[in-house]
């Protein structure tokens, strides 16, 4: 589903130019829930962002399925984005000024979606996590366990082929996490891949591989059996 | 989306409640100076617009050469119209319009005065004057016939049929009503409550003939299709044509939409002047004002786009495009100039009277227009716009990946346009401010002016029916009864000049001196009464000598055209009548106060005629002998009201239109300037929002209540100060130029712009200083521990 060569990111200011990611090529296949892992700062978010489109490269090549995606611009990557790709944060990320509901439904909006549809997906996705209850809720009066669900319902609303988690359990203690990394478990098990960076051994354990980076280049990759 | 972008929008106002009350009271009251002004400015432009054949309506004006200066003046000789009948066939019809003219209308329960016109009876088939009751072609047919306006039938019969009533004139003349003709709009420079036709003005005295007597205002309706410049060629020689004399007035036709706006004329050109130099500053005033109250909106949301970051990220994240955040944001500022609309709206609606006294129009919105409608969606729409177009760009180009990792600090890039916004701001007020000190300056020094009269305790009365045969009589009791100290007639007030003439004639006179002189008619005492500086010779008496009606007091601006040595006795000859110099009086003012004074001749009643009394009262008892004054009016004037008017009062109203002026400046320098503050205290607070910690830092480490406020205000302080450099020539240049068009005027001193200044800069100071001393009044522990 992904595949990646000779990828290069750096980070230039006036003074001093960083490499983030230096020579990275690797590959993901349909259906794989893959761990990336590493000290702080060796570039597993800068990878993330790179795969998720959010970020661009500076050399290498990107096929996503198949397709070279590297030179997109910002409209076409915004488009691969929301019929692709789902995305879950340590920080939750939830808009605070829409309930539980349109936060869910957003993503629906942006691929045009009908009203009364977009009402039924959401429903269903919100029961799937156990949140329907919820619905009319701002995320503030929310838990932090809650809030993870939220955006992982909100991730995965439009039936994404790939959902990216970056430390989807950070900012959650260990029973909340746990509940978070069951429901990613579930929906790779349907069918959806996942990459997920994260410091926990715990919750690598949940995947299939692991990736380890160090100084912005993947020093191994295992496979978990 | 939009719903769900709307939805969005009104969450974030009820959220950020300052923001939004900032934003939407500074874009209320922008919008509703700007439709205030508009309201004004539509009005101007519409004047005489609406009539159906608008496209072919002339008025005739003349351009001959005066004093070295080719001059142009719409009044022309009555027999004008005649020879455009005849001899153009490229004219459809020819309408004169005599001056507006008060007069008194008697029924048989009700006296009352009311002002309007005599008209030839084309008037109601050239302008759209609707008819609304009697037959176009017969209503002004016979020469007593009088067509009357709803108000005035309203006021005169009441809810009566007013059609057939008889309404006699002062004179006894009776008149019958045969129409209704609809009120004049507020838009037109025909304001009248009645019309007579042409011919009641030739009852008395017949047709006039006379090509001399410039005396009355003449349109024409073209044919349909006629060329115009041919026309316009033709008529230039109408006078030499028709009048028999070798005359050197050209005459052209003056097309009715420039009427009122244009209409004005420097050595016989159109200068560009006129009332359209008023809609074009007021309509860039109004577009300032707009953009001030916009900038604030700019402004704030760039300052508070921190908040709005991790939206955006999580936006881009989840595939939306920057257009849809783009018209996401843009829907959010209409939204609230909407909200700012509908309360400049009430605004409007409450300042409304105070502006139509002060602009002396009946402005209303029409509620029932349907382009009120269409303006005011354009209106919201631009609004916001103009607001929203740069802060939605600007927040929707932020890069997900920084915003949502938390690095994203809201960059140095919107702090450059911002501070330009609030230099921008100030600039403007500062401007404003400036002008408003100087224009009243100018009317101060204008006011404080020394007239050259004692126009105090003189009040002048016109002579109106039976007061002129009772003027003596009148006269004796008043001085018998003590009641005033001096009464003299003359042909016009003493605030007035109605008469001028270059056809006097002195020994020496040079042959080519074309020199124009004031022509003041009086009878008696001028001197003693108008409180006038006899520099040499005596008044006029005419117990003493009553040769004085052939006797002529100048003034030094005669004595310097003249160049008499010895003016005393010298013969000034007018027309063929010599009059004889008795005395030499200072200048003074009887025309515009702006403008340097002209030669006068004050001449005996020989070739004059006479419309006023003047009374000089005794100062000490002024008050209680006006009751007195009256009663003796009554009595020789029973027909008419004792309508009388105060020399200075009337003086005081030749300074209404700077007034106005004055007024307005200081209206928009107040409005600019609060605007402007209102965006500051929200940017102060902002910023006081931000550097919650470097305060907190600060103070734990030993920085004072005032280091910090003074570091905190420095940074908009500047941005006042930038604005006062920029503001100080510009300001200098506008108001140089304004001044230019007064001959008698102040000269601009280098305190008006430190005054300006200071005012813009202590204003704010307070208001900066207010978001500062409460950061820097905050308890750092606390500081610390949230962030």
């Amino acid at each position: 589903m992904i595949k990646v060569q000779n990828l290069e990111k750096i980070y230039r200011t006036e003074e001093i130019e960083t490499v983030a990611l230096n020579n990275v090529s690797f590959e993901i296949k349909e259906g794989e829930f893959v761990a990336m892992m590493g000290p702080s700062g060796c570039g597993k978010s800068t990878l993330l962002n790179i795969i998720g489109m959010l970020d661009d490269l500076d050399a290498g090549s990107y096929l996503f399925n198949g397709t070279e995606v590297a030179k997109f611009n910002e409209r076409k990557r915004a488009d691969l984005r929301k019929h692709n790709i789902g995305f879950v944060f340590q920080s939750f990320n939830l808009i605070d000024e829409l309930t539980v509901f349109e936060n869910v439904e957003l993503p629906l909006m942006y691929t045009g979606v009908a009203s009364s549809e977009r009402k039924r997906i959401v429903d269903e996705v919100l029961d799937k996590i156990q949140i329907a209850h919820r619905r009319n809720h701002y995320p503030q009066q929310l838990s932090g366990g809650q809030q993870q669900r939220v955006a992982v319902a909100r991730a995965v609303v439009n039936n994404p082929k790939l959902i990216l988690a970056d430390e989807p359990t950070g900012n959650l203690d260990s029973r909340n996490g746990n509940d978070v990394m069951q429901l990613l478990t579930d929906l790779n098990e349907k069918g959806t891949t996942i990459i997920m960076v994260t410091h926990s051994e715990h919750d690598a354990r949940f995947t299939h591989r692991i990736i380890n980076m160090l100084d912005g280049q993947i020093v191994t990759q295992s496979l978990k059996v | 989306m939009i719903k769900n972008d709307l939805k969005i929008a009104l969450r974030q106002l009820l959220k950020n409640k300052s923001f939004s009350i900032i934003n939407i009271s500074g874009l209320a009251i922008g919008m509703a100076s700007v439709i205030m002004l508009l309201l004004w400015i539509q009005n101007e432009m519409s004047f005489d617009r609406f009539h159906a054949k608008g496209d072919r309506i002339y008025e005739l004006w003349n351009r001959a050469k005066w004093d070295d200066k080719l001059e142009c003046w719409p009044v022309t000789p009555k027999i004008a119209a005649k020879s455009l009948r005849t001899h153009y066939p490229e004219i459809e019809k020819v309408i004169r319009v005599d001056w507006p003219n008060n007069r008194l209308l008697i029924t048989k329960d009700k006296r009352l005065f009311s002002h309007g016109n005599a008209v030839d009876p084309e008037f109601l088939s050239t302008f759209s004057f609707p008819l609304l009751k009697g037959d176009i072609n017969t209503v002004l047919s016979q020469p007593r016939s009088m067509l009357i306006t709803p108000k005035l039938a309203e006021k005169l019969f009441g809810k009566e049929d007013p059609i057939g009533r008889v309404i006699t004139l002062e004179d006894k003349k009776q008149l019958t009503v045969t129409g209704i003709i609809a009120n004049p709009t507020n838009n037109t420079r025909f304001d009248f409550e009645y019309l007579l036709p042409w011919k009641f003005t030739e009852l008395d005295e017949g047709e006039e003939e006379n090509w001399n007597n410039n005396s009355t205002r003449t349109f024409v309706l073209l044919k349909e299709n006629i060329d115009f410049s041919t026309i316009q060629n033709k008529i230039k020689t109408l006078r030499k044509d028709y009048s028999g004399v070798n005359d050197v007035y050209e005459m052209f036709l003056y097309p009715s939409y420039k009427w009122h706006l244009y209409g004005s004329f420097t050595n016989g050109f159109e200068d560009g002047a006129g009332k359209i130099q008023m809609v074009i500053l007021l309509s860039i005033i109004a577009g300032f004002i707009l953009l001030i109250a916009c900038i604030n909106f700019m402004n704030l949301s760039t300052a508070r786009s921190e908040k709005r970051a991790k939206e955006v990220g999580i936006r881009k994240t989840i595939g939306a495009h920057k257009s849809a955040l783009v018209a996401q944001f843009l829907s959010e500022t209409i939204l609230l100039a909407a909200f700012g609309f509908v309360i400049a709206l009430l605004l409007v609606k409450l300042c409304l009277p105070a502006f139509n006294k002060l602009s002396q129009k009946e402005l209303y919105i029409d509620f029932a227009n349907p382009y009120f409608w269409i303006f005011s969606i354009s209106f919201i729409l631009l609004t916001g716009l103009l607001a929203g177009i740069y802060p939605a760009f600007y927040l929707s180009s932020f890069n997900p990946v920084k915003v949502l990792k938390g690095t994203f600090k809201s960059s140095g890039k919107a702090v450059t346009p911002r501070k330009i916004l609030v230099v921008f701001q100030f600039v403007f007020a500062i401007t404003l401010i400036v002008a408003t000190i100087i224009v009243n300056q100018q009317i101060n020094h204008v006011v404080s002016r020394e007239t050259g009269y004692n126009n105090k305790n003189i009040i002048f009365h016109f002579l109106t029916s039976d007061l002129t045969k009772n003027y003596e009589i009148l006269k004796q009791e008043l001085l018998a009864q003590n009641l005033v100290q001096s009464v003299t007639k003359t042909n016009a007030p003493i605030t007035e000049r109605w008469s001028d003439s270059w056809g006097f004639e002195w020994e020496g006179k040079d042959p080519n001196d074309r020199t124009d002189f004031d022509r003041y008619i009086v009878d008696d005492a001028i001197v003693k009464t108008a409180g006038l500086k006899l520099l040499q010779g005596r008044d006029f008496d005419l117990k003493k000598f009553p040769t004085d009606s052939n006797a002529i007091i100048i003034n030094e601006s005669t004595l310097k055209v003249t160049g008499f040595k010895d003016p005393i006795g010298k013969i000034i000859i007018d027309g063929e009548e010599p009059f004889h110099v008795i005395g030499l009086i200072k200048d003074f003012v009887i025309n515009s106060p702006y403008e340097p004074t002209t030669p006068m001749m004050m001449m005996g009643a020989k070739n004059g005629w006479f419309n006023v009394i003047h009374l000089r009262l005794n100062e000490s008892t002024a008050a209680q002998d006006i009751k007195k004054i009256e009663q003796l009016f009554k009595k020789y004037n029973p027909e008419f009201p004792f309508n009388f008017k105060f020399a200075d009062e009337q003086y005081a109203k030749k300074f209404d239109d700077m007034q106005r002026v004055a007024t307005l400046a200081s209206i928009f320098a107040v409005l600019a300037i609060f605007i402007s503050c209102l965006g500051l205290f929200g940017l102060a607070a902002y910023m006081a929002e931000n550097k919650v910690k470097e305060i907190g830092v600060r103070k734990v480490l030993g920085a004072s209540v005032l280091n910090i406020t003074t570091m905190l205000s420095a940074n908009f302080l500047k941005l006042v100060g930038i604005a006062f450099l920029i503001a100080t020539p510009l300001a200098w240049y506008f108001m140089q130029k304004w001044l230019s068009d007064y001959q008698y005027r102040i000269s601009i001193e280098w305190w008006v712009f430190l005054v300006a200044g200071t005012i813009a800069f202590v204003i704010s100071l307070l208001t900066v200083s207010y978001q500062s001393l409460k950061a820097a009044l905050s308890n750092p522990v606390k500081n610390l521990r949230t962030e």
